[in-house]
Formats: C-alpha cells, sequence, structure tokens
C-alpha cells in the first residue's frame, strides 16, 4: 500500500519540496563573496575597520581575486553584492576588476598603485565590508528584512530612516489581512447561517452561488474589479446618476479597492467554513435559551456565537494566511502604498535579480503565516477542548 | 410581522445583497463587453460582438489559449496517474508515517504564490528551462496533486471494501479490479478532482508569469500583460468566456456529486 503513495511523494519533493528549500536557503547563502574574495579575506584575517587601510597583502590578495572574478564572468555578480552593501561601490569594483585582469595595476607597490588610480580603495568602510563576508554563510539578508544591519563592529544596529521600508511593508500586510479576515468573518456569518438553516433546495442554490466566485479565477476577479470602479465604470455611472456624487471618484488603486477586491475573493471560504459548522449545531440550543427567557440577541450572543466559533476561526485562519501571501490582487488594484511583502519578494527577482533578499522576505513571510495560522488554530482548538467538557 | 419572521427576511434580505456584492460584478461584465466603443465604459455607447470577433483574429489570443489548454491537460493527467494511486495507498494502507506524508502534500496547498514562482523561477533558471512548457507543467502538477488527492480520498471514505475482496476471490488480479471495480465507483471523485486540477492550471498567472516568455504565453498571462496597460473591451469579453466556461465547470462537478451520492446509495442496498 505504501508503495503507491512513493510516486506522488517523490514528485512533490523533487518538484515542490526542494526548489522551495533550495530558493530559501538563498536568505543566509554568502558563496557568491565568500568564494569570489576568498585570499583578500584570508588576508584581512585580524584586521578591523579601525585599523584604517589594510597592508600590502590585502591589496594584492584583491588584484588577484577580481582578476580570478573577471576572468570568470563574476565581477558583475561581486561588484552587486558589494554594492548592496556600500552603495556606491559597484562602478569602482568592476574598474578595478578590468584593470586588475589585464595586468594594469602592478608596480613595486600594488596598494599604491591601486590607490593612485582607484583612490575609493582608501575608505576603511568598503574594505570592512569584505572581511565581514569571509564566511559562506550571512546573516545579512535576514537583519536587512527587518531593516537591521551589522555596523563596523559586527553590532546589530538599526538602518537609516531613509532606507528602511521593510517593517512597514511587514505591518502593512499583517495589517491588510487582518482588515480583510475581520470584515470577512462579521459579513458572512448572516449569509452562512441563511445557507445552514435554509430549506434543502433553497440552500443548495444558495451554496452553490457562493461557489461560483470561487470556481472563478482570481485574476479575472481582480481585473473585473478595475473595469467595475475605474472612472467611467459602473459603480462611478451610478454614483453620478443618482446625484450622490458629481465628479466620478478615483475608486481605483486605493487601499478601498484592495480591500473591496480582497473580501470579494476570500469571502466565500470564511462562508463556507462558518456554514459548515453551522449545519452541526442544531437550532435547540437557541430555542432552550429563548424559552428559558434570553432575549434573542442575548441566546445568539450567549449560544449560538460559541457554538459556531470553530467555524469562524477556522475560516479565519484561512482567510488570514491566504491572505498574507496574496500578489495579484495587491498588484492590479493596490495603490503603490498599497503594497504588500509578496511585492517585494517579486520586485527582488524581477528587477534587481537581488535574489538573497527575496528569499530573506520570504523566510519572513513563510514566519508570519505560520505564527498566525498556528495562533488561530490553536484558539480552535482550545474552544473545541472546553467545549467537549 | 412577528420579530423572529422580521429576521428571517432581514437574514436573507441581507444575504440577497451580500450574494449581489459577490455575483454582480460577474454578470455586469458581460453587456460591458459587448460595447461597439473602443473603451470600456458604463453605460455601453451602442451594442456590438466586435470584441469576440477581435479574439478570433488576434493569433496571440488563440495561441495562448491553446498553450493553457495543453498546459492543463496534461497537469490533469499527470495528477490523475500520481494522486489516484496515493489516494488509495493512504486510504486503505496502515504505515507509519503517513502524517509527514500529509504534511509534504499540504505544503503546496499553503505556500503563497509568489514564493512558489520565485523559488521554481530560481530553480528552472539553474536546469535552463525557464521559458519551456514543461517547467510550468511540472510546478502546476505539484500544486493541483495535493487537491486530487483529497477529492478522490473523500470518493474512497465511503467504499465498501469487501467489494475488492470479493472481486480478488472471484479471480481478478489486482489491475483489473482496479479498472473494473475501484475506478468506476471513485469516478464521479476522480472527475471532480480532474475538474479541480484542469482549472488550477488553466486560470493559475503567478508562476506562469515567472516562468514563461512572450511567445509561450498562457491565457492568464496574456491577460494579466493586457491588464497593465489600459484595459481593452477584449480582456473583457475574454472573462466573460471565462466566467461561462468555469460556470459549465461549477454546474458538471456539482451534477457528479449528485451521481456519486446516488451510485452510493445503490451500491449500500
Amino acid at each position: 500500500m505504501v508503495l503507491l503513495a512513493v510516486p506522488m511523494v517523490i514528485f512533490i519533493t523533487l518538484i515542490f519540496i526542494w526548489p522551495v528549500a533550495r530558493f530559501l536557503m538563498l536568505s543566509v547563502d554568502n558563496s557568491d563573496l565568500s568564494n569570489g574574495l576568498a585570499r583578500t579575506t584570508m588576508a584581512l584575517d585580524g584586521w578591523q575597520a579601525g585599523d584604517g587601510v589594510p597592508g600590502e597583502p590585502a591589496f594584492q590578495a584583491l588584484v588577484a581575486d577580481l582578476a580570478q572574478a573577471q576572468r570568470d564572468g563574476r565581477d558583475g555578480v561581486l561588484a552587486q553584492l558589494i554594492n548592496q552593501r556600500l552603495v556606491g561601490s559597484r562602478y569602482l569594483v568592476i574598474k578595478t576588476a578590468n584593470d586588475a585582469a589585464l595586468g594594469k595595476i602592478a608596480g613595486p607597490s600594488v596598494k599604491d598603485a591601486l590607490l593612485a588610480k582607484y583612490p575609493g580603495w582608501s575608505n576603511p568602510a568598503l574594505w570592512a565590508v569584505i572581511a565581514a563576508n569571509a564566511a559562506p554563510y550571512t546573516d545579512y539578508y535576514l537583519l536587512a528584512s527587518l531593516d537591521l544591519e551589522r555596523d563596523g563592529n559586527g553590532a546589530i544596529v538599526r538602518i537609516g530612516e531613509d532606507r528602511a521600508i521593510f517593517l512597514q511593508a511587514l505591518a502593512r500586510t499583517v495589517w491588510i489581512s487582518f482588515v480583510v479576515t475581520l470584515i470577512c468573518a462579521v459579513i458572512a456569518i448572516p449569509l452562512a447561517q441563511a445557507i445552514a438553516s435554509a430549506p434543502p433546495v433553497l440552500s443548495k442554490v444558495l451554496f452553490a452561488m457562493v461557489l461560483f466566485p470561487l470556481w472563478t479565477s482570481l485574476l479575472i476577479r481582480t481585473v473585473i474589479w478595475i473595469i467595475v470602479l475605474q472612472r467611467n465604470g459602473p459603480v462611478n455611472a451610478a454614483l453620478t446618476t443618482f446625484g450622490i456624487v458629481s465628479e466620478p471618484l478615483d475608486l481605483v488603486y486605493t487601499r478601498f479597492s484592495l480591500y473591496i477586491a480582497m473580501v470579494q475573493v476570500l469571502l466565500p471560504m470564511m462562508v463556507l467554513s462558518v456554514a459548515s459548522v453551522m449545519r452541526r449545531v442544531p437550532d435547540i440550543y437557541m430555542r432552550a435559551a429563548r424559552s428559558l427567557g434570553a432575549p434573542w440577541i442575548t441566546a445568539w450572543r450567549r449560544v449560538q456565537l460559541p457554538l459556531i466559533m470553530p467555524g469562524i476561526l477556522s475560516g479565519a485562519a484561512i482567510v488570514f494566511v491566504f491572505a498574507l501571501g496574496y500578489y495579484i490582487t495587491p498588484a492590479l488594484v493596490g495603490g503603490p502604498t498599497d503594497q504588500m511583502i509578496s511585492s517585494n519578494i517579486a520586485f527582488f527577482t524581477n528587477q534587481s535579480l537581488n535574489w538573497g533578499m527575496a528569499a530573506a522576505l520570504s523566510v519572513q513571510l513563510l514566519l508570519i503565516l505560520l505564527v498566525g495560522g498556528l495562533l488561530l488554530f490553536t484558539a480552535r482548538a482550545l474552544l473545541g477542548r472546553r467545549s467537549d467538557a | 410581522m412577528n420579530a423572529a419572521r422580521l429576521r428571517l427576511v432581514l437574514m436573507y434580505g441581507y444575504s440577497a445583497l451580500l450574494l449581489a456584492f459577490m455575483l454582480a460584478p460577474l454578470l455586469v461584465i458581460v453587456p460591458m463587453s459587448l460595447t461597439s466603443g473602443n473603451t470600456l465604459s458604463f453605460p455601453t455607447p451602442g451594442w456590438s460582438s466586435r470584441w469576440y470577433a477581435e479574439l478570433l483574429d488576434d493569433p496571440r489570443w488563440l495561441s495562448s489559449f491553446w498553450n493553457s489548454l495543453v498546459i492543463a491537460s496534461v497537469v490533469t493527467l499527470i495528477s490523475c496517474v500520481l494522486g489516484i494511486p496515493a489516494a488509495i495507498g493512504l486510504a486503505w494502507g496502515k504505515f507509519p508515517g503517513k502524517r509527514l506524508i500529509y504534511a509534504l502534500v499540504a505544503a503546496p496547498l499553503v505556500m503563497p504564490v509568489v514564493i512558489v514562482g520565485v523559488a521554481s523561477f530560481s530553480f528552472f533558471a539553474s536546469l535552463g528551462l525557464v521559458g519551456n512548457r514543461l517547467s510550468i507543467i511540472l510546478i502546476h502538477s505539484a500544486m493541483a496533486v495535493p487537491v486530487m488527492l483529497t477529492t478522490v480520498m473523500a470518493s474512497l471514505a465511503g467504499f465498501e471494501r469487501s467489494l475488492v475482496r470479493a472481486s480478488a476471490s472471484l479471480g481478478a488480479g489486482p489491475v483489473r479490479t482496479l479498472f473494473k471495480v475501484i475506478l468506476p465507483l471513485i469516478m464521479p471523485g476522480v472527475a471532480a478532482g480532474s475538474i479541480i486540477a484542469f482549472i488550477i492550471s488553466f486560470d493559475e498567472i503567478v508562476v506562469a508569469s515567472f516562468l514563461s516568455t512572450a511567445d509561450q504565453r498562457t491565457l492568464p498571462r496574456m491577460i494579466f500583460s493586457g491588464v497593465r496597460e489600459s484595459i481593452s473591451p477584449a480582456i473583457a469579453a475574454v472573462a466573460v468566456l471565462l466566467i461561462f466556461l468555469s460556470g459549465i465547470l461549477l454546474a458538471l462537478a456539482g451534477w457528479l456529486q449528485l451521481r456519486s451520492e446516488r451510485l452510493r446509495r445503490k451500491v449500500r442496498t
């Protein structure tokens, strides 16, 4: 029997788990720098930024490393990685590598020759960047994804306000997902109740109507919201016809349109989750509470709500986890200030080919997803135990 | 009107409004796509089916549709080949490590697609397979197999296992039992799983946009690149056709479910 599952397990491991794990490892991978500058970092062993410009051996090693990198076609990668850590050094590294490969930096003292041609190398901060990257693994990207960095002495500090963008995006991602989850939970309950308590045929019809949007592609539903909310779309047409506004409103590419689209896209999952629990809750509890004299609203709040809470929580877990990872919807209907972590991940892959940063942000996204999902499922499990007792 | 009746009216009235919010955008796009104008607007300046004709004329729409169709069909096939035996093994077998397999299978379901897209881009780039249909097919299959597995396992839950023993005692080998006894009985589940697997691949945009190149576009990729410029009524026309398609598939899946319930009742009696 176990053999029947083996092909699927191998397939998913090779095609899915392995690529994802390999990619996530890039968040701590530093082999490009540590291999590319192996001789230099060895020569810098024991050197500290406070010592000033390093001596002749380090310069010789650097020129040898960069010449090698240029011949292997890896100087561009090195320059980019160093530039990420010390902005403005890309050009310096590439030019130096070119000259080093052509043997133009020579003389009785390589240090004097290089400094005469490229005085940029007299900056100890640049050498500190190289010295800090001797190990094949780095926490640089993971720290950067939390707006942190290491200063010259290796202590973890906050980066400058002007470069700090990731914590803000993290907070925004969690906040948007939270709001969407909350809206979904609140507005789904009466509809779920209708599905659970309607006569069988009507219940099936309502169920199919909730299911239908779920079967339509996410992209289509997102695109439709752009069309519906645009300046000459139906919503603005209705608003101006009824004289509610005189000028069409800019509804798309705002936080408002993002919430609308995300709620519409995720609502079916919440409704289905709540309805499936409600179906199993007989209405005798409500009737018992009412016959004992509780007003309807009290009976609902004290009896029905706790009974359906597991459904709401598992629906919330699904909606929250999906919302955290949303990429297409914020990218299409959100404005520039509504972008979430996932759009940063795509940005660092598509625009700047910064795999380390993309991977570190993915690790961050997976961690909050894990924490969010665990919290909601733990709450559900605790609740389940209480109602069993 | 007493309070209980009022609450009922409120509940159904509210449900109608909420369903309108969920469904109206999908419907309002139908008249908008039949515009005679050059841009999408509401109300439409006049009626015409020119944008549907445009879809048939533009080879890019047809080729992207064809691309998606091929990819989704192969994905469905792979999901069946891998998912059905695994479902049988997991539903009927007793062996250690089952939980581990479930965890493994759940990973593609909960992983944010953007991570899947970027990771598979990095993976297939290292193999030189970006821009190749195969890469999209493989990743889509990994995303679709778990759904196939759960659907088939659900249909196996009500399966009378004595039928398998009966078949064996009458001299049928395992292969014959699979094709003559097991598969016909779980067919509704397999068909429903296949429909969902097909849809997962056919509608998928994020992985496809990382892994496809301009001349290997899938249909969602084609729509996506059209949205970023200004939205042409042709996109609305595609949207209408796709909504129509998913309506048909949903009806098909519903009918299959009804049939399987009936079938199960027949087997029991």
